[in-house]
């Protein structure tokens, strides 16, 4: 029997402007979607269409000017400051594209920071961050510093930082966009062990097809509005690749940018 | 924009970061100012012609020793701008990026100096010339004298020599800004945020061996400080020894610290893994290991900076207490046998009758004109000395202590005008006074009495206890007076030759006043042929007392506030600079959800420790140190402990603990814009 599908992250009608009056930009025009858990999502869309800004309101760290973010039940979008730091560590997850790990710190202890500001006990810690290390194969590496780590290793550890928490939601932004193939083909596996075997949530911001084809479902976003959907049915990896690149054909826009 | 506009800009912008820098260039100027205008406090008092001299003396010292302070203070501020450089090097980036000049550049960074120069200059001109005010108080109780007129003190010559010394410095930060810009690679600029250091932690066995050989250092060195003959630590090689132990001691000691204390924290998970400490100690720790040179640089200025301070001020209070020793009446008057230019008695002394004397005179006004209490006292000839062997310094010299015999009654008779209970003597004793403050003497004394020897007076034998031993002060001395007087039963001194007179007098009224009366009654005297009077005010002593010791203790207050200065500001730009370089973890901290107060309170945390080691180091440092310079300077008795450790430790509060709250804002400054950039982006 299929686990029944709950949302985890709905949008509605999230508009972002910059600029005064004469000058405004609409980086977001009125986006809708919604997310279910366990899910694999990710967001594409050229230079500047504004999938960034968007990915950026999801996760709190900016402000948007209207519509509505729901995150499990609560509406983001009028929750207080320090509510949205507490909001931040206890809900959401973060993948950086330059890893963003403290290089002063083992990997062991970059993991349980994400633990260790949420006041959990030590014994948890410990458990945890082996358990969630495993998962991701990074066991090996525990008690290694970032920099005597590859990039592949480094980009799991921050991982398994995001996902120790057990957030309602990871939030990715472009993960593999540091890393070389080998490595990107890797992350995306373990992002898929993640969502297979602890039935994580990931909303994934990329430019690049060949992650994309990992996702569930994709959203193509162009000048701040929902482009298009593609959901990945029955048909194999290649196949979505393929169905992704007609897509972005069809978006125009910077190719470059884009691929 | 003009680039005056863009450099007020600026500053107005980042004035955080500019706290620093702000508070070293006014505390600088502020102490400049104060010590420089020394003389000008001199109006304040009532002061004779030795006591100006004394002042004179002293400005000339402080004069050169400005030129030092004033090396110091440019380089701290060298230092402190440095910071502020290498925080805007992207700034500067972005500014050649668009295509401004490097001339153009470095007249921004000109106008900038010069702005929070001229500030600076003013609010420590402003906040100098009114703690000048106080300084006078401190300054009238070194002299001993009274403040008469309280009025406003400025110093137009103090004023203009610190506006031409400041000005100076900073022409010289001017040039070595304009050097920095020219040299700049853009590159660099660009990416100037880019560098990282690794830190790694060192095995457990390398800490715990550099911290146990630091311990051994500085317990070996305390050990023979504190423990070895003076006589041993002056001569020869030990104090360098030691010395230079402490110095390698404090080194390892903070070299291994770090280690050592991750070690022990990172087995304990229930502190490791609380909050942000984990983050903190790794931060401290790769900062502490890469810093450790400079750390105990600052720990040894926070040492000598403390026992400058305490020493200059014990010395102040020590000078004040031994004046008011050798001071207990107004003047006195000694009547003595004339003696020859080698200091031989030229006759025999017949004794003289001050009573009588100025009762015959009634010219002069008598005795009354001059006195509203008055005693005159007889000691007698004993024709002995008292051999003591007294260790001064590194030596120990043999002092022949002259014996003179009094009576019991005199004595108390003394007592009761000094206000001191009497003396009671059993039958068959005697009891020693003597009025010498030197600490060997006492202790030569001490154990003299506890083998006295029997004295034989009028076929009665005389014996004495330690309990019969006091130290008081029976007329106005100069120097130290090596008399000793043995007090013995009234009627035991009959038929024994005088050896001197002593008239003691408290005055009706002002000292001024009468201390011309007293002399010119005493000139009009007619004492016998082989007779010699010699009057002694207190005002005399007061004004001949110690000029080198006042000028000493000056000095060392002044350099111990300025090296306390030079320490704190070289640790809070160490640390500002820590904060900014890092502000990028604390963006990521940010972002993974910690709020703001666990990030306040981590940098809170970072910054007591950063402060606080080193401080606590220095200050056990310190106790030692000033111990040992106790015993070394075994002349001067101890002063007032408890009043030299309050001043000390307002002076510390308040230089050091406002550094430290400045530090601290001043990160927060730092990271709080870091924040706001992060999410402007």
């Amino acid at each position: 029997m299929l686990p029944i599908a709950r949302n985890i992250l709905r949008t509605e009608n999230v508009e972002k402007y910059y600029g005064g009056r004469g000058s405004l930009t609409k980086a977001l025009d009125g986006i809708s979607f919604e997310v279910n858990a366990g899910e694999f999502v990710g967001i594409m869309g050229a230079s500047g269409s504004g999938k960034t800004t968007l990915l950026n309101c999801i996760s709190t760290i900016d402000t948007v000017t209207a519509g509505q973010i729901l995150i499990g039940d609560r509406d983001i979008t009028s929750m207080s400051r320090n509510s949205l730091a507490k909001f931040r560590r206890n809900e959401l997850g973060f993948i950086f594209q330059d890893f963003n790990l403290l290089d002063t710190l083992t990997a062991y202890e970059n993991i349980a920071l994400a633990l260790t500001i949420m006041k959990r006990p030590p014994r948890e810690i410990n458990v945890r961050v082996r358990e969630v290390a495993e998962v991701l194969g990074i066991t090996e590496v525990l008690m290694k510093y970032p920099y005597q780590m590859s990039g592949g290793q480094r980009q799991r550890v921050a991982s398994a930082r995001a996902i120790v928490t057990n957030p309602s939601l990871v939030l990715a932004d472009e993960p593999t966009g540091a890393l070389d193939s080998r490595s990107a083909r890797a992350l995306l596996e373990s992002l898929r062990t993640l969502v297979r075997e602890r039935n994580a949530t990931i909303l994934m911001v990329t430019h690049d097809a060949f992650s994309a084809s990992y996702c569930d479902r994709i959203l193509f976003i162009r000048d701040g509005r929902l482009f298009n959907q593609l959901a990945r049915g029955p048909e194999t990896r290649k196949q979505f690749f393929d169905l992704i690149i007609d897509v972005i054909s069809l978006l125009g826009g910077d190719i470059h940018d884009i691929c | 924009m003009t680039s005056a506009k863009l450099a007020i800009r600026n500053v107005k912008k980042s004035l955080r970061d500019f706290t620093i820098y702000f508070l070293t260039l006014t505390f600088g100027v502020c102490v400049f100012y104060i010590f420089n205008s020394l003389e000008s406090q001199e109006a304040m008092m009532d002061i004779s012609n030795n006591q100006a001299a004394i002042f004179q003396q002293l400005m000339r010292v402080i004069g050169g020793v400005s030129v030092f302070v004033s090396v110091i203070l440019g380089f701290l501020i060298l230092y402190a701008n440095r910071f502020l450089i290498r925080r805007r090097k992207k700034e500067f980036g972005i500014y050649m990026t668009l295509g401004m000049e490097k001339g153009a550049i470095s007249r921004i960074l000109m106008v900038e100096t010069v702005f929070v120069g001229l500030l600076s200059l003013a609010t420590g001109l402003a906040t100098g010339i009114l703690l000048s005010q106080a300084m006078s108080v401190l300054t009238a109780k070194l002299m001993d004298v009274p403040i008469s007129r309280f009025h406003f003190v400025f110093s137009p010559d103090a004023f203009g020599k610190t506006i031409i010394y400041f000005a100076i410095i900073f022409l010289f930060v001017l040039i070595f800004n304009t050097i920095i810009v020219s040299r700049e690679k853009l590159i660099d600029l660009i990416y100037a945020s880019k560098k990282n250091e690794w830190y790694k932690t060192p095995p457990l066995a390398v800490s715990v061996l550099t911290f146990a050989a630091a311990a051994c250092c500085l317990a070996f060195g305390y050990w023979k400080g504190l423990s070895s003959d003076i006589s041993e630590l002056l001569g020869g090689a030990l104090l360098p020894l030691i010395a230079a132990l402490c110095i390698v001691g404090t080194f390892l000691f903070f070299f291994s610290l770090s280690g050592f204390f991750m070690n022990l924290v990172q087995r304990n998970k229930r502190v490791y893994l609380k909050d942000l400490n984990m983050f903190v100690l790794r931060q401290i720790g790769s900062k502490i290991n890469t810093a450790y040179v400079s750390i105990t640089i600052v720990c040894l200025v926070l040492f000598i900076s403390i026992c400058t301070l305490s020493t200059g001020m014990g010395m102040s209070t020590s000078i004040s207490k031994e004046l008011k020793e050798s001071t207990p009446f107004d003047a006195s008057v000694v009547a003595s046998v004339k003696t020859d230019d080698d200091g031989d008695a030229v006759g025999e002394y017949p004794g003289f009758d001050f009573a009588a004397a100025f009762d015959e005179d009634r010219g002069a006004g008598g005795i009354d004109a001059f006195a509203k209490d008055y005693l005159a006292v007889r000691f007698y000839d004993s024709g002995t000395t008292i051999p003591l062997n007294v260790v001064e310094g590194n030596q120990v010299n043999l002092i022949d202590a002259n014996v003179q015999f009094m009576k019991l009654s005199d004595y108390n008779d003394i007592l009761k005008l000094r206000g001191i209970d009497p003396i009671e003597l059993d039958s068959g004793e005697y009891a020693v006074n003597f009025a010498v403050s030197n600490r060997g003497f006492k202790a030569a004394m001490e154990e003299y009495m506890k083998n006295a020897d029997v004295i034989k007076l009028r076929k009665t034998e005389l014996q004495t206890n330690p309990d019969n031993l006091y130290r008081y002060t029976l007329n106005v001395v100069e120097n130290q007076d090596y008399n000793v007087c043995v007090i013995v039963d009234d009627p035991l001194v009959k038929g024994l030759p005088a050896a001197r007179d002593i008239l003691s007098v408290n005055y009706p009224g002002e000292a001024s006043t009468y201390d011309t009366a007293l002399g010119e009654a005493v000139s009009a005297l007619k004492p016998g042929k082989d007779i010699k009077l010699s009057a002694l005010t207190a005002t005399e002593v007061g004004e001949r007392s110690n000029s080198a010791t006042v000028i000493v203790s000056y000095l060392a207050i002044y350099l111990g506030v300025i090296f306390l200065i030079t320490a704190a500001a070289v640790l809070a730009i160490g640390q500002l600079s820590e904060i900014s370089d890092n502000a990028s973890r604390y963006g990521l901290l940010r972002k993974i959800g910690t709020d703001e107060k666990m990030i306040h309170k981590s940098i809170l945390k970072q910054n007591l420790i950063y402060f606080g080691v080193p401080m606590l180091l220095g200050v056990v440092h310190a106790t030692v140190g000033i111990t040992v310079i106790n015993r070394l300077i075994s002349a001067f008795d101890k002063g007032d402990i408890a009043q030299t450790s309050l001043f000390v430790a307002v002076v510390l509060l308040i230089v050091y603990g406002g550094y430290f709250i400045a530090t601290y804002q001043s990160s927060k400054g730092i990271l709080d814009r870091e924040s706001a950039l992060m999410r402007a982006e």
